[in-house]
C-alpha cells in the first residue's frame, strides 16, 4: 500500500519564469519527508509536480513504477484550504472517495462512516463543510483522501489555518494514521517544529528559484534541539523572500 | 450558519415591509387621481384600472394575450437558457475558447434587443419565430455571461481534488463543475427570466396579433390609460411571479449556501 516516488532532475517554470531548480529527491516507499521551506520556495510546486498539477519543465517524477503524467488516485492529497465539497455532507465527501471502487451503496456509506470513525468524526458524518470547525474540515479532508486508498499521500500545508492545540491533535492523528497504514507521506510546511514533530526526514528548500538546501534524518525520540538550530541556521541563512 | 433564519422565515419577514411600500404608493396613486392634479383621462384611479383588468378577465383577452406572451417567453427562454449555459460552461472551463469568444461577447452585449427588431423581421418575418428567436438571443448572452462568470470562479482545488479522487471527466462534470456553479446558474436563470420578458415586450411591440405588450399597444392608440394601466400591472406581476418560483426551484438544489 506504499509507492516509492522518485524526482529526477525536476524543474518547473511559469511560462519564462524559473520558479523551481533541478531538484533530486528519492521518497522511500512507506517513508514520511517533511519539506520546509518559506513561502515561495517552491515546495508547494514540488508537491504538485508528485500529485501532477504542475508539469516540469525538465526531469521527471515517477511514482511507483510509472512516471507521473497527472493526477491519479494513486497520490492522495491533503489541500491548505481543505477543499471540501461544501454540496456534500461529511460523508457524502468521504464517498465521493468511494465511488471509483465501485461498490454497492450500502458498503459505500459503512466504509465511508468507517473513515470518519477513524478520524475521530463520527459525530459529525452528516454535517455540511459550512457547519464544521476548521479542525474538523480538515479532519473530512483527510479522511476523504485515505479513503481513495492512496499509496502515497502528499499533504500542503494542511495545518497551516488552525490553532496550536487542534494543530498539534492533528499531527498526531496523522502519526497514527501513517504508522497504522505505512502509506509514502510527503509534507509541505514551513512550520520547523512541526516538520521535526512529525517526519523521518526534513528537506530544507529555498532560495529563488527553489532548490533543496538541506537533507536531514530525524531521529525517533525526544526532539534535539541541535539538529532544530541545524536546520533553523540553513532556513535563516536564507536571503528574505 | 445556525443563526440564519430558514428561506421562509426570511421571506415572510421581508412581507411586511413589502406590502407596507406597495400600500404607500397606491395610497399616492390614488391621492394624485383623484385630486386634479393630472388631467383627466391621462391618469386612472386604481378602480377604472381594477375594472379594466376584470373586464380583460370577463371578456378572455386577458387570459389569452397571457398565454401568447408567455409562450413566447418560454419558448425563447427555455432555447436561449439552454445554449447560454452550455456556452457559460464551455467558456468558463476553457480558458483558450474564453479568450476567442468573450471579445465577441462583449460587442454583442451592449447592442439592446429592440435595436434587432426590424433586423429580426427582415430575416425571419412577422410569425414567432421571429420572436422566439430574438428573446433567445438575448437570454442568451444574458445566461452565458453569468454562467461564464460562476464556471470559472470554480476553485481549482475542487477539480484538483476529484482528479486525485479518481473522478473521471463525466464525474468532475455532473459531481463537481454542476453543483459547484449551480449558485450562479441559478442566478443566470433568474437574471435570464426578466431579459426575457424585456425581449418579449420589445418583440411583440414588432408586429404582433396578440401578447400583453401588443395589447398595451393597442391600448395606446385609442388612449385607454385604464387598461395600459392594467397591462403593465400584469406585466410587472408576471415577472415577480416567475422569479418567485425560480428563486424556489433553486433553494431547493442548492441548500448548502454560498461559501
Amino acid at each position: 500500500m506504499s509507492k516509492r516516488v522518485l524526482l529526477e532532475g525536476v524543474s518547473v517554470a511559469y511560462g519564462r519564469t524559473r520558479v523551481l531548480d533541478p531538484v533530486e529527491l528519492d521518497l522511500p516507499a512507506g517513508s514520511f519527508t517533511a519539506l520546509l521551506g518559506p513561502s515561495g520556495c517552491g515546495k508547494s510546486t514540488v508537491l504538485g509536480a508528485v500529485a501532477g498539477f504542475v508539469s516540469p519543465a525538465g526531469g521527471r517524477v515517477t511514482a511507483g513504477a510509472g512516471p507521473v503524467t497527472g493526477p491519479g488516485p494513486d497520490r492522495g492529497v491533503v489541500f491548505q484550504h481543505y477543499a471540501l465539497f461544501p454540496w456534500r455532507t461529511a460523508r457524502g465527501n468521504v464517498e465521493f472517495a468511494l465511488k471509483r471502487l465501485g461498490l454497492p451503496r450500502a458498503e459505500r456509506r459503512r466504509r465511508a462512516l468507517a473513515a470518519l470513525a477513524e478520524v475521530g468524526l463520527a459525530e459529525g458524518a452528516e454535517k455540511y463543510p459550512a457547519q464544521l470547525s476548521g479542525g474538523m474540515q480538515q479532519r473530512v479532508a483527510l479522511a476523504r483522501a485515505l479513503a481513495a486508498e492512496p499509496e502515497v499521500l502528499l499533504l500542503d500545508e494542511p495545518f497551516g489555518a488552525l490553532d496550536t492545540l487542534t494543530r498539534s491533535r492533528m499531527q498526531t492523528l496523522l502519526r497514527e494514521l501513517w504508522q497504522r497504514r505505512g502509506t509514502t507521506v510527503l509534507f509541505v510546511t514551513h512550520d520547523i517544529d512541526e516538520a521535526l514533530a512529525l517526519a523521518q526526514r526534513v528537506v530544507v528548500l529555498g532560495g529563488t528559484p527553489g532548490r533543496v538546501l538541506a537533507d536531514h534524518p530525524v531521529p525517533d525520540g525526544p526532539p534535539d534541539p541541535d539538529l532544530r538550530s541545524l536546520i533553523a541556521r540553513h532556513l535563516h541563512a536564507l536571503p528574505t523572500g | 450558519m445556525h443563526s440564519t433564519p430558514s428561506p421562509a422565515g426570511r421571506a415572510r419577514g421581508r412581507l411586511g415591509p413589502a406590502l407596507g411600500a406597495a400600500g404607500a404608493v397606491l395610497a399616492l396613486w390614488s391621492l394624485t387621481a383623484w385630486s386634479g392634479a393630472v388631467a383627466p383621462g391621462l391618469l386612472p384611479t386604481p378602480v377604472e384600472t381594477a375594472s379594466a383588468l376584470a373586464a380583460g378577465a370577463r371578456s378572455g383577452l386577458l387570459a389569452s394575450d397571457v398565454v401568447a406572451s408567455l409562450t413566447r417567453a418560454g419558448q425563447g427562454f427555455a432555447l436561449g437558457a439552454l445554449l447560454g449555459s452550455a456556452l457559460g460552461f464551455a467558456t468558463g472551463y476553457l480558458p483558450r475558447l474564453s479568450a476567442a469568444v468573450t471579445p465577441l461577447v462583449s460587442f454583442l452585449r451592449p447592442i439592446p434587443a429592440i435595436a434587432l427588431v426590424p433586423l429580426a423581421t427582415a430575416w425571419f418575418g412577422i410569425g414567432e419565430t421571429a420572436k422566439r428567436l430574438l428573446i433567445a438571443y438575448a437570454v442568451l448572452l444574458a445566461v452565458w455571461l453569468y454562467v461564464h462568470d460562476g464556471v470559472s470562479r470554480v476553485p481549482v482545488s475542487h477539480l484538483r481534488a476529484a482528479r486525485t479522487l479518481g473522478a473521471p471527466l463525466h464525474r468532475r462534470f455532473t459531481e463537481v463543475l454542476l453543483p459547484a456553479a449551480a449558485p450562479a446558474l441559478l442566478a443566470a436563470l433568474r437574471y435570464g427570466a426578466s431579459v426575457a420578458l424585456l425581449a418579449l415586450v420589445a418583440a411583440e411591440l414588432g408586429g404582433a396579433d396578440s401578447g400583453l405588450a401588443y395589447r398595451l399597444q393597442v391600448d395606446g392608440q385609442f388612449l385607454r390609460v385604464d387598461r395600459m394601466f392594467a397591462g403593465l400591472l400584469v406585466l410587472g406581476l408576471l415577472g415577480v411571479a416567475v422569479d418567485l418560483v425560480l428563486a424556489a426551484i433553486g433553494r431547493r438544489f442548492v441548500h448548502w449556501g454560498a461559501s
